[in-house]
């Protein structure tokens, strides 16, 4: 008989096995606990990177409620308007609510002043900072004057406040002008209306006046909401391919039109909306007078006009406003030019033709469907600072 | 396309890796490299991987002439013929314009003015890199160096790899070679870790210094007639941190990279600010250049064989179609030249330079390679004396925005550039010290890059 061979493992050498199991395991354990340390190392040294560049770049706190360029705009008691103090990234709002620097309430001797309105292309989406039309104008209006151009107009120095905001429709322009802005005793107040807003889902309201400013209230907990969710976003975005990013917006306004009655969608220039236009303009143009204020109106610009062509940027822009088709919205905006003029010659006001000057200026002007760059924001500036001398020598001294 | 992408890091990238590794012949791996490459170059502008893929087959077929023909005359031809046409593509695109632009002023000085029309080109992004990349081929198989490839796709994957393609290094064929040959049986796990530290260290180096820096010097040299001198020196050391750590930055991710994919690409900067003198300069700044002129022009030239002027004329000679090949303006001819001036100076002189104390040597060098960066940089011969009247004569004027900013940013950089290790020098061992380092760090750049859209490197302009 012969004796059984050990079993390769046997009883001695199972609690060794265990044991190495056990060693394993627990190393198992300890490279993934590293490896989820190293994990929040990178989320928690990708966000101070963001707050770090963002107190560099912009002098942005590295707590604040502020997470978006929506909480640059406050609604109180006056209506909707630029939120005092704001900053969020390149956008700076002074102590009145208006982007740029502080100014005083009173307006110093010599001073003229000038109040730009209207909404985000106005406000200023993508100059570099300060070079916003309402900063360019600025400059050009006191280089200008520094080289005599408006010598015995009596005016030493031109002041520009941009009251501005995202978003802000002619009603709330002009609730805005006749409650916060008349304050400041503006001499000229140059409106640059959006007319694509009256092809919005109902035609724009004044911002409803909230007093008790619970509506715009920010709770602190904001500002630990992580930014580089944005950062993160915005590369998204720019990761995709130009196709897929059409193809979206196109499914977008699809899914926006769908379930709509027939004839929900404007295809062609809705006659009561332009009336709309029409009349919130003439208002605005009354309101402004009514503060002692002398109006300009601009007629709008965008990248389509002097016959460029360019669906997937019509298509952004449609994205804003799926009730109306593409070509409709550049037909409102082209007719709406001749209702600015219109308005313009009934109320004996000055008026700039932004449209024509962006139509022969180069393709750079614009960064997008409407807004400018620092190109075109010059360009708008020079038509202005044009019209604001004319009206500045038309004063008496 | 960029390193510093996210479209490069999220999509380009690990689709390149993973689709690479799972591909296990040697073939299948030339070929999807190949692909890869001609993708990463056609995204800025399809029509030129014709160019490429061109400029490729023709040399590519001078190499199977030498294997073919020992003939001296027939291999002459297969050496002849494809530089001259990978010259003249180049000639064509890149000075074609600066040619018309030169004949016109000399017309104009000799009192004759000639309307020539301006060609309406546009400059294929790493021409002067992908051309260099085949000339060394014909050259060295010529030179019987190396023994060309018979197999179209490896010899297109070194043309094409995109980790080198727009930027450099000029990688040789024999310096890549033996890793091109044993592609079909690389190890990923082998450079793995040390291919993502050089990658990082890269990706730090162009992203937190240079784009940095790129973002306080150009604006200053834009408004440079208004700068004080204080404002121009602090733009000119701000640009020459600039592009030392873009290129550099590139070169190294371009190692990182080549080590992903199991291939070894030589160290292009070796600490240049480091260099004692210009002979020791040219031996760290973009060595693959550096090494590439000394074997296809000075040495040819004759380099130091025939007596003590002759070699002055070949070091200077070398230095302007280096100056040229840079960039088609005379500034970039003059850069050069004013280089092959320091390295024939320094040939004559450095029995009185060497035995100077080396903190003495390092500074003058680094002060000269500053005054070399003017012209480099400067559009235009008015610009360069405009900048070197307010670095050396007192003027007032501009300083620099942020001054509290860039000031510690430019000691950082300098003490990085002039005492710190360089990524060949550092150690990338993957310790846990190492990963914490290197997540963070990669951590901060993608946030910066995420921030900003990604800027493209210095060097893609030549």
């Amino acid at each position: 008989m012969t004796a059984s061979p050990t079993p390769v493992g046997g009883p001695a050498a199972a609690p060794a096995a265990a044991g190495a199991a056990r060693v394993d395991f627990a190393s198992r354990v300890a490279r993934a606990a590293g490896y989820g340390a190293l994990l929040l190392l990178f989320a928690a040294a990708f966000e101070f990177t963001c707050r770090l560049e963002d107190w560099l770049r912009y002098r942005m706190p590295w707590w604040t409620p502020i997470t978006s360029q929506d909480d640059l705009v406050v609604f109180d008691k006056d209506g909707g308007h630029g939120r005092p103090g704001a900053r969020y990234q390149k956008w700076v709002m002074n102590n009145l609510g208006m982007r740029g620097p502080d100014a005083e309430v009173a307006k110093s001797p010599g001073t003229l002043r000038v109040v730009t309105v209207g909404a985000s292309e106005t406000f200023g989406l993508y100059e570099s900072p300060n070079r916003e039309f309402p900063r360019q104008l600025e400059d050009t209006l006191n280089a200008r004057l520094a080289r005599g151009a408006c010598a015995g107009c009596g005016v030493t120095r031109f002041e520009v406040l941009n009251a501005a905001a995202a978003g802000m429709s002619l009603p709330t322009v002009a609730q805005d002008i006749a409650t916060r802005v008349r304050a400041l005793h503006p001499d000229v107040i140059v409106v640059y209306p959006s007319p694509a807003q009256y092809l919005e889902l109902e035609p724009p309201r004044p911002a409803r006046p909230d007093s008790t400013g619970r509506r715009s209230r920010l709770s602190p907990a904001r500002a630990f909401r992580p930014r580089a969710l944005d950062r993160l976003r915005n590369q998204l975005k720019l990761l995709l391919p130009e196709v897929i990013t059409t193809a979206l917006r196109r499914r977008e306004i699809a899914a926006a039109v769908r379930g709509q009655p027939p004839g929900w969608q404007y295809t062609a220039i809705p006659a009561d909306r332009l009336d709309r236009y029409e009349s919130d303009l003439r208002m605005a143009a009354g309101v402004i007078r009514s503060v002692g204020a002398e109006p300009i109106l601009a007629t709008h610009a965008n990248a389509f006009a002097g016959g460029r062509e360019n669906p997937t940027l019509l298509s952004a822009w449609q994205r804003f406003y799926p009730r109306a088709t593409g070509p409709t919205i550049l037909a409102f905006d082209s007719a709406a030019r001749i209702v600015t003029e219109r308005v313009a010659r009934d109320s004996s006001t000055r008026l700039v033709d932004l449209m024509g000057t962006l139509a022969a200026a180069p393709d750079s002007a614009f960064k997008d469907f409407v807004h400018f760059s620092d190109v075109g924001s010059s360009a708008v500036a020079a038509d202005l600072g044009d019209a604001v001398l004319a009206l500045a020598r038309a004063r008496q001294p | 396309m960029l390193f510093n992408s996210y479209i490069f890091l999220f999509a380009f990238l690990p689709v390149t890796y993973l689709v690479f590794w799972s591909l296990h012949s040697a073939r299948g791996r030339y070929l999807w490299l190949t692909l890869t490459g001609y993708v990463f170059y056609g995204y800025w502008n399809p029509k030129f991987t014709l160019l490429m893929a061109f400029s490729t087959t023709v040399s590519f077929l001078a190499g199977l002439g030498f294997l073919k023909w020992s003939d001296p005359r027939r291999r002459k031809l297969c050496l002849v013929v494809p530089i001259t046409v990978d010259l003249m593509l180049l000639g064509f695109f890149k000075y074609a314009n600066f040619g018309i632009r030169t004949a016109t002023d000399v017309m104009h000085l000799f009192g004759r003015d000639v309307s020539m029309p301006h060609l309406n080109i546009i400059l294929p992004i790493g021409i002067s890199f992908y051309t260099f990349h085949t000339i060394s081929y014909i050259v060295d198989s010529y030179r019987k160096v190396i023994t060309p490839t018979r197999n179209f796709f490896e010899f297109a994957t070194y043309v094409s790899l995109f980790s080198q393609l727009v930027a450099g290094p000029i990688v040789r064929f024999r310096q890549i070679e033996e890793d091109l040959e044993a592609i079909g049986h690389a190890d990923r796990r082998r450079w793995l870790t040390r291919g993502l530290s050089f990658f990082v260290v890269g990706l730090v180096e162009k992203v937190v210094i240079a784009d940095s820096m790129a973002a306080f010097v150009d604006p200053a040299l834009a408004q440079y007639p208004a700068l004080s001198s204080g404002g121009a020196w602090l733009a000119m050391l701000g640009y020459t941190m600039q592009i030392y750590f873009d290129f550099s930055g590139y070169s190294t991710m371009a190692v990182g990279l080549g080590y992903l994919f199991g291939l070894r690409i030589p160290q292009n900067f070796n600490s240049p600010y480091k260099a004692l003198d210009p002979s020791d300069f040219w031996r760290r700044w973009h060595i693959s250049l550096s090494t590439c002129m000394r074997d296809y022009l000075y040495i040819p030239f004759g380099g130091n064989r025939e007596g003590e002027w002759k070699t002055y004329r070949n070091l200077m000679l070398t230095m302007l179609i280096g100056g040229l090949w840079h960039g088609a303006s005379w500034t970039f001819v003059v850069w050069g030249g004013y280089h092959g001036v320091l390295l024939a100076a320094y040939r004559r002189f450095d029995r009185y330079w060497d035995p100077l104390p080396v903190r003495v040597r390092q500074g003058a060098m680094f002060l000269a390679a500053v005054v070399g960066w003017v012209l480099f940089r400067s559009t235009t011969f008015p610009m360069a004396l405009a900048l070197m009247r307010r670095m050396f004569v007192p003027t007032p004027g501009l300083l620099a925005a942020n001054v509290w900013l860039v000031v510690p940013l430019l000691v950082a950089a300098g003490a990085w550039a002039m005492a710190g290790p360089n990524a060949f020098d550092m150690r990338h061992e993957w310790t846990w010290r190492r990963r914490v380092v290197l997540t963070a760090a990669a951590a901060a750049c993608l946030a910066i890059i995420a921030g900003t859209r990604s800027s493209p490197f210095l060097y893609f302009q030549f």
